[in-house]
């Protein structure tokens, strides 16, 4: 089995830059040791890696990547690779593979050229694809077990700083083993259990794009023109578990009037304050464990992709869902309905598809749309719901766990601060935890002691340096086509997109203030841009700002309300945000590719939605 | 108001009615479905033949008529300008004329306006039979003010039937459209029309019956049904009114009516609306709404003529089926018959879906 790229190197096409061209930015010195020496560039493999094509993942990781959060990527690279290469031979594509530079993750996606080969995958995959398309319901039955046992599991993963002296319990239950084994292991099992939600993650998506796709493509043909987020409206699921944090937020709204706590939810920006002065009224105990309730599992929901541990959930910062239901509070207040009217949208989706079905022009056609958008229905449950499972309530649960140990580290006097682990990668802690067994175990000071914090300084100079250099979208070669689905569905990335970046880059278009990109949500708005690169600055946002952004999240959707339209760099149909931004009826360009580093915040920019068109219109008039 | 010449549109016994020709009957059952049609009556084919009986010119029309089906261009064209010259002359039935000159009477009373602005034009019993929309064969005459012009209009009307292209018009290549076609002539307020064009409920390009292709200008629609004016082109999503797609076209002429000349010729566009597009979204999404309201309650894929006034009223000027791809077998299916999981395997299998050859 060879990797190939898709490319003819006779062909004389426009290149975007070579990978080992890109210039490490001053201050930024010694980047690589942040990260395993299998994701960086080499000189060995340098054939190999400058033919390809890299586009840049900010998708998932739109800052530096943590030394710690390469788990993530380290993990789809080889969770999300197998099953195309190995699981379910996808005929002509095998993994992607991924390299950090300058801090941040570019990925490219290997494709088999062999027709012999591509014959004997294919054979193959239709025997072990059909058996999970034909078994689909039960098997994701099956998947939502596993899932559930497997983030049990993490909850019940502890860690707690070594005690001065073992307690009896190990002595005398003639344990054997003690604090320093159990915290060595427990350490094993979080990233074990990782590594094992992140291989569910992948046993039924690929397929699942899949499946959807082919209906996409079939409407895309039989109705040209057809919009994206129309040909999701016809499958997509009004009960799906990403909405669900919402209505318990709406749910928990309500109550607030019912009970007559209402107005100390309005009065308290600070929602512990809220909370404090809940729990002093009268009914304050009703809610408080209505909320609680809420809380679990539905407040694992991250403000960012889930993929880094900067993204936090509202479980950790309860800003987000408190702005959200101060405003569902006001609704109820002028009489409205806060309800999501589930019927009327599942009215719309039943019209919207019979409608399209009977424009088509034979019976033949109307038989294979019937069947297309039954496969879609099917897999897209899962589709959908698997970014909850996953992205938000095991992963946010999991960056709990990693600060729980940071916080070990703080107790063993390593680090000044539980956050300070981030700067370590995963072996580099598996090390550390070691070393600060010897210091136990030897009652002398650990190495670990004076070692790291030098280190994590220079680590957070170096990743702050490079959250200010803007990473290109793409460098290498341009592949003639794609036929890995995941590049297509997740990213976005198109033929098309890639000679829109080559124009770009070219200084082609970027300079008369034109950005285009994948039309994510219809509508068209004039406003303010205000450019947000760090989560954090989402509060920052005004009634009518243009969200400019690498990324969007689909728990910003509360603040989502105060915006006009959102643009971001990376992103497609399919993309987290996506899903979510449709059903907020909020106009977005998404994939854009440069929209951060040439638009600037207060200039006046025009969001097509439509047309998936950014225009600049004129300069700040500040 | 009884005579048998002449049938107003919102009449009960308009919609569908022979007498009327094709688009005005098809007009007429626009009215009264309530849409926005400007008002008006037909001179009806009944008093077309009560004219040619009363000037003996009935037969000499069947005879024109069967020896220009089998002819040369060049003896049909000398047939035609013998024959049109004759009508032309002919004298008007006393009843006949002063019926007109009642129903225009009554048209001004009824728009408030004297010497009211009227579209004079053909209307056939024989348009949109046999697949033949007998597309600009007929006249259309604009900005037609007083009866004395309806009258004079009128004969041209009825001087076109015999006109060189009518009578040689072959749609498939096939046959002649031969017989005894009647024709009323439509009289009707005009729109004065901000823009203007046609709409088709399918994409006429690719048959895709989940568009609607708008085409429009600045100014009368005239130039858009003559060709002679390149107009801006939107597709709209039938189902979700999306605007697919815009090709907008730079446009420094149109057609008007000429204050000075008093007839409608090609003036300029004011310079600020010449780069502008000619419609705005609310009014594309209306016209798409519209459109697909006219298919749904004709029960077929429709061509449709409209006008924007600059009131900014929609207004619907004629209607007529679609005459290509309803006539067409369906095409063979967009893909091979197998199984949705087979498509979907072989989709993971590289490239496009499969597709039925030679579709």
């Amino acid at each position: 089995m060879t990797a190939t790229n898709e490319i003819p190197l006779e062909t004389a096409q426009a290149k975007f830059t070579s990978p080992f061209d890109i210039a490490t930015p001053a201050g930024a010195e010694g980047w690589e040791s942040m990260y395993p020496y299998y994701a960086l560039l080499s000189e060995d493999q340098r054939a190999l890696d400058e033919g390809k094509f890299w586009f840049f993942d900010g998708m998932h990781n739109p800052e530096p990547l943590y030394p710690f959060d390469t788990i993530m990527t380290e993990n789809w690279w080889v969770a999300a690779s197998q099953m195309s290469t190995r699981v379910w031979p996808v005929p002509p594509a095998l993994g992607i593979d991924h390299r950090i530079i300058n801090g941040y993750l570019y990925v490219s996606p290997n494709a088999v050229s062999d027709p012999e080969e591509i014959g004997r995958r294919a054979e193959v995959f239709g025997v072990r694809a059909g058996h999970y398309y034909g078994n689909w319901d039960s098997i994701y039955a099956e998947w939502e077990v596993k899932a559930n046992d497997c983030i049990e599991r993490l909850k019940a993963i502890t860690f707690a700083p070594l005690p001065d002296m073992e307690p009896e319990s190990s002595v005398f239950g003639h344990t054997g083993t003690y604090s320093s084994y159990r915290l060595l292991t427990s350490y094993g099992e979080l990233i074990h259990n990782l590594f094992e939600m992140g291989s569910y993650h992948f046993e039924m998506l690929n397929l699942g794009y899949g499946a959807y796709l082919t209906f996409r493509e079939f409407c895309q043909q039989a109705f040209p023109g057809i919009t994206d987020q129309t040909v999701a409206s016809m499958v997509s699921g009004i009960d799906i578990l990403l909405f669900r944090p919402d209505d318990e937020v709406r749910k928990l709204a309500k109550l607030a009037v019912e009970l007559g706590v209402a107005d100390l939810v309005l009065a308290n920006d600070d929602p512990h304050a809220a909370l404090a002065a809940i729990g002093g009224h009268a009914n304050g105990a009703q809610w408080l464990a209505a909320f609680e309730e809420s809380k679990e599992p539905w407040f694992w929901f991250s403000t960012g992709a889930g993929y880094t541990h900067s993204d936090r959930a509202w479980i950790d910062d309860l800003r987000l869902p408190f702005t959200a239901m101060r405003g569902y509070i006001e609704a109820l207040q002028r009489g409205e309905d806060i309800r999501r009217p589930l019927d009327a949208i599942l009215a719309e989706r039943t019209r919207v598809t019979d409608e399209y079905r009977s424009y088509l022009p034979t019976d033949e056609d109307r038989e294979a749309f019937d069947g297309l958008v039954e496969i879609a229905r099917k897999v897209f449950p899962f589709v959908e719901n698997h970014n909850f499972y996953i992205e938000h309530w095991h992963h946010s649960l999991f960056w709990s766990k990693v600060r729980e140990l940071g916080e070990v580290f703080v107790a063993h006097n390593f680090f000044d601060d539980h956050e300070d682990i981030f700067f370590l990668h995963r072996n580099e802690v598996y090390s550390a935890l070691y070393d600060l067994m010897i210091g136990w175990a030897t009652g002398t000071e650990a190495r670990g002691v004076t070692y790291w914090r030098p280190i994590v300084a220079k680590r957070r100079a170096i990743r702050e340096t490079l959250s200010t250099w803007s990473p290109p979208p793409a460098l290498g070669v341009p592949p003639e086509q794609i036929t890995e689905p995941l590049t297509v569905m997740l990213w976005g990335i198109t033929p098309e997109s890639v000679q829109e970046w080559l124009g770009v880059g070219a200084g082609g278009e970027g300079g008369n203030g034109v950005l285009r990109g994948v039309a994510a949500s219809p509508g068209k708005v004039t406003g303010r841009a205000r450019v947000i690169t760090d989560p954090e600055q989402i509060h920052e946002v005004a009634d009518g700002d243009i969200l400019i952004c690498r990324i969007t999240a689909p728990s910003w959707a509360p603040v989502f309300s105060k915006l006009g339209a959102a643009v971001s760099d990376v992103g497609g149909i399919m993309a987290h945000t996506a899903i979510v931004s449709r059903e907020y009826g909020l106009p977005a360009v998404v994939g854009t590719g440069f929209a951060t580093t040439t638009i600037k915040t207060g200039q006046l920019v025009e969001v097509d939605g439509n047309q998936g068109i950014v225009r600049v219109l004129e300069e700040d008039s500040k | 108001m009884t005579s048998p010449h002449i049938l107003w549109i919102d009449d009960p016994a308009a919609p569908g009615n022979r007498v009327l020709g094709g688009k005005f009957g098809s007009l007429a059952e626009m009215t009264k479905a309530g849409f926005a049609v400007p008002p008006g009556f037909g001179i009806t084919t009944t008093a077309y033949r009560h004219f040619l009986e009363a000037a003996g010119l009935a037969e000499r029309a069947r005879q024109v008529r069967a020896q220009a089906a089998t002819a040369d261009l060049a003896a049909v064209t000398a047939l035609s300008a013998e024959f049109t010259a004759e009508i032309e002359a002919a004298p008007l039935p006393a009843d006949l004329e002063q019926a007109v000159r009642d129903a225009y009477a009554e048209l001004e009373r009824r728009t408030g306006t004297s010497l009211v602005p009227v579209a004079v034009r053909s209307s056939g019993e024989s348009e949109d039979l046999a697949g033949a929309s007998f597309a600009g064969q007929y006249d259309t005459y604009l900005w037609v003010r007083g009866a004395d012009e309806v009258l004079t209009y009128l004969r041209k009307c009825w001087a076109g039937m015999f006109g060189t292209a009518v009578l040689t018009y072959r749609p498939d290549g096939h046959e002649v459209v031969a017989g005894d076609h009647g024709i009323c002539v439509g009289v009707q307020q005009m729109v004065e029309a901000r823009s203007a064009g046609v709409m088709f409920t399918l994409d006429p390009v690719t048959g895709d019956r989940s568009k609607i292709v708008i085409e429009g200008c600045w100014g009368l629609g005239e130039g858009v049904v003559k060709g002679d004016i390149t107009p801006s082109r939107y597709t709209v999503d039938k189902v979700t009114f999306e605007i697919v797609t815009r090709a907008l076209s730079r446009q420094e002429v149109q057609y008007r009516f000429d204050p000075t000349t008093k007839v409608v010729g090609l003036l300029p566009v004011d310079a600020d609306r010449q780069d502008a597009p000619c419609l705005d979204d609310s009014h594309i999404n209306e016209l798409a709404k519209l459109a697909k309201r006219i298919e749904q309650h004709r029960g077929a894929p429709q061509d449709i003529e409209w006008a924007v006034a600059e009131s900014g009223d929609v207004h619907v000027l004629q209607v007529r089926p679609e005459t290509v791809w309803s006539q067409r077998k369906p095409e063979a299916p967009i893909l091979e018959k197998k199984s949705a999981v087979d498509h979907v395997l072989m989709r993971f299998s590289g490239g496009k879906l499969a597709t039925k050859a030679g579709s």
